[in-house]
């Protein structure tokens, strides 16, 4: 029994290194070679335009409601203290340093991830990535490297947009419900936030998270089995893996730039 | 048709990244575009300056005019140096303006307050020019020596 | 079959998927300009050999020459180059789902020449007319029906004029009629155009008919090759169960191995 587990935790470990490698190679060969500008442009669009662009909406809602919780829970404990000037500087830490990369890098990962898997799944289970092969069309080059593009380029520009919408959705609740002071509510923040510091390092973070829920979510439907199991099996991954590596890197980030 | 319709969307989409990148930047984490030439540099001297911050606001009558650029130690006096950017707009604070370190609320960030002085010129004040020093100033109110007198005080009554 | 006649040759070729193998020791050569059947009864892997050719797969042990050069050694470009020359058309047809049958078409002149849009549109024209789908070039592959969007993949298939065009089952699931046309459409494309033609499937009738060359497939190996009176006229009772398609014969109806009836009940 002792030796069915071990075996069992090797045969694991061996398969996740395995996958590890094929994931990079397929990164690799991916963004290996000549681009060609024009048509890897029109490409790039078509995916930011799906990947960015269509998960705006939900980028914004969330973000403008986290903002506004915030706002009210901020102000409601720290009218305890008699702090609530210092509403504008929670808001804004909170959001700017975790809860936008994060948040958004969730919803990306729910969005957008999955459905590039269950793509990425389909084309391969409907012979479309096989009969590119066969029509002298590298897939990666043609398929996978636009959508990770797009998607490293998609991820900071929404992780943004959940900033500045959280921040002002804050402020409506903080200054334009319960009263505080316009002027108050923004010094506090201008004083707190660091433009390097601060929002460069949630760029970074949101450019770390946009790579990696764009790669895992290539990688799961390139490598997914060619059925219609395969294909949801691959898109659940891709969600569960996005979201755990999100996670732990925003912590192993928090410590480095923090 | 529909390219043409995908490329303005993701054109917009990018515009957006940026407004929010510019919005970040000055709203939020108050970076001031203003170049030196819309300013100008004042200095106080005070005996204590607390945990004044850079980029800490200048207020006249709570009206921002200008933030703190830098702190420095005079190397003689050994008293801080406040050097405060000030929007050219605001050029006409007399010498004899007091300048104060003061904070907003109890636990607040502290920041300068600017008391405009009386202005005559028969009297021989002057407008505060580029590299003018306030004279007049209150320092930072540091609560732990209030405590102290207040408690040496109290003591020593008895 | 003189050597400088094949475009392709298998030559000692083992392969296994998953650990179960498919041919052990699979040789055969495929002669220029002709109509070749590979036959073989379900799950003999006929559609991997394609694979093989196509150098998707890569064969444990063996070589497979195209026009004389190993497909497995070239190096990714090289192979890119290569398999420009050569096409398929896929079991289920493959045509990408989100584009008309036309950019399907052009697809491949797109993506590999810089020709003008109206050549471009010349050139698709006339493949489509030459599988009869020049009315069919703005639906979306969704509303083809199976040998429509047969016929439309056949368009995109012989769009860059390959020397190889490779069919992977291209009956399947086929009415009558939509079969006899996909068997004129495979022979006319071969005698007008001069495409080799390699067709998988186990539709022996309606491929007997049309092609100069036949191999029958079984246990990983050739089983048979001839012409097709050859094949017809062969006196090897595996030959004749599966050219005939009798029940009783050296293949049996249940799958060998594991236990025995009486056990598993």
């Amino acid at each position: 029994m002792p030796q069915d587990a071990l075996a069992f935790l090797g045969r694991y470990a061996l398969q996740r290194l395995a996958a590890l490698g094929r994931s990079t190679l397929m990164l690799f060969n991916a963004l290996s070679g000549v681009p060609r500008p024009i048509r890897h442009f029109r490409l790039l669009t078509a995916q930011i335009h799906f990947i960015g662009v269509q998960s705006v909406i939900i980028i914004v809602v969330s973000g403008v409601f986290i903002g506004m919780v915030l706002g009210l829970q901020g102000f409601n404990i720290l009218k305890n203290f008699m702090a609530t000037g210092s509403l504008g500087t929670l808001v804004a830490l909170a959001i700017i340093r975790e809860l936008g990369p994060v948040v958004a890098a969730l919803l990306f990962a729910g969005r957008a991830g999955s459905a590039l898997t269950a793509e990425i799944g389909q084309l391969k289970a409907s012979e479309q990535l096989s009969s590119l092969e066969m029509m002298a069309v590298d897939p990666l080059r043609r398929i996978i490297a636009p959508r990770f593009w797009a998607g490293v380029i998609s991820m900071p520009v929404l992780a943004l947009l959940f900033c500045m919408v959280g921040v002002y959705g804050g402020k409506l609740v903080g200054v334009d419900w319960l009263g505080l002071d316009d002027g108050i509510y923004w010094s506090g923040m201008q004083a707190s936030v660091e433009l390097a510091g601060d929002l460069g390092g949630m760029a970074l973070k949101a450019l770390v998270f946009g790579l990696v829920c764009t790669w895992i979510a290539l990688f799961n439907g390139y490598d997914c089995k060619p059925t219609s199991s395969g294909i949801s099996a691959a898109t659940t991954a891709t969600v569960v893996q996005s979201s755990l590596a999100v996670l732990g890197l925003d912590f192993v980030l928090t410590a480095l730039l923090f | 048709m529909k390219t043409r319709r995908t490329e303005i969307l993701v054109g917009l989409f990018m515009l957006l990244g940026i407004i929010a990148a510019v919005v970040l930047s000055l709203k939020v984490a108050g970076l001031v575009l203003d170049s030196s030439s819309d300013t100008y540099t004042l200095k106080a001297r005070f005996a204590n300056v607390g945990s004044l911050k850079l980029r800490a606001p200048v207020r006249v009558g709570g009206v921002l005019i200008g933030r703190v650029e830098r702190i420095t130690l005079d190397g003689e006096s050994l008293t801080p140096v406040v050097e405060m950017a000030i929007s050219t707009r605001y050029d006409h604070l007399s010498s004899e303006s007091q300048a104060a370190i003061l904070t907003a609320g109890i636990i607040g960030e502290q920041y300068v307050g600017v008391t405009p002085g009386f202005y005559d010129e028969d009297m021989g004040t002057t407008y505060l020019k580029d590299g003018d020093t306030i004279e007049n100033t209150n320092s930072a109110l540091a609560i732990e020596e209030l405590l102290g007198k207040f408690l040496y005080n109290s003591s020593s009554d008895k | 079959m003189a050597g400088d006649q094949a475009l392709i040759e298998v030559s000692g070729v083992h392969f296994a998927y998953g650990g179960h193998p498919i041919y052990r020791d699979l040789s055969l050569t495929i002669p220029r300009g002709k109509i070749t059947a590979v036959l073989g009864p379900s799950g003999t892997g006929k559609t991997t050999l394609l694979r093989l050719i196509g150098a998707q797969l890569r064969p444990d042990q063996g070589t497979i020459r195209f026009d004389g050069t190993d497909v497995h050694a070239l190096p990714r470009g090289e192979l890119y180059e290569l398999r420009k020359r050569m096409s398929m058309l896929f079991q289920s047809g493959a045509l990408f789902t989100d584009m008309d049958v036309y950019a399907n078409v052009a697809f491949p002149l797109r993506e590999h020449t810089a020709l003008p849009e109206e050549i471009i549109h010349t050139m698709v024209t006339m493949k489509l007319e030459a599988v009869g789908m020049r009315a069919a070039a703005a639906l979306m592959p969704a509303e083809l029906s199976g040998g429509m969007a047969r016929r439309a993949a056949l368009a995109r298939a012989i769009a860059l004029d390959p020397e190889l065009i490779m069919y992977d089952e291209p009956f399947v699931g086929q009415d009558p009629i939509t079969m006899g046309v996909l068997v004129r459409l495979i022979s006319n494309l071969n005698s007008s155009l001069g495409i080799t033609s390699v067709v998988v499937t186990h539709d022996v009738k309606e491929v007997l008919a049309i092609a100069h060359q036949v191999y029958i497939l079984a246990d990983g190996r050739v089983l048979g090759a001839g012409t097709p009176e050859e094949i017809a006229r062969s006196a090897d009772p595996r030959i004749r169960q599966f050219v005939n398609g009798d029940y009783d014969g050296p293949y049996s109806f249940h799958l060998q191995g594991g236990r025995s009836y009486l056990e598993d009940l």
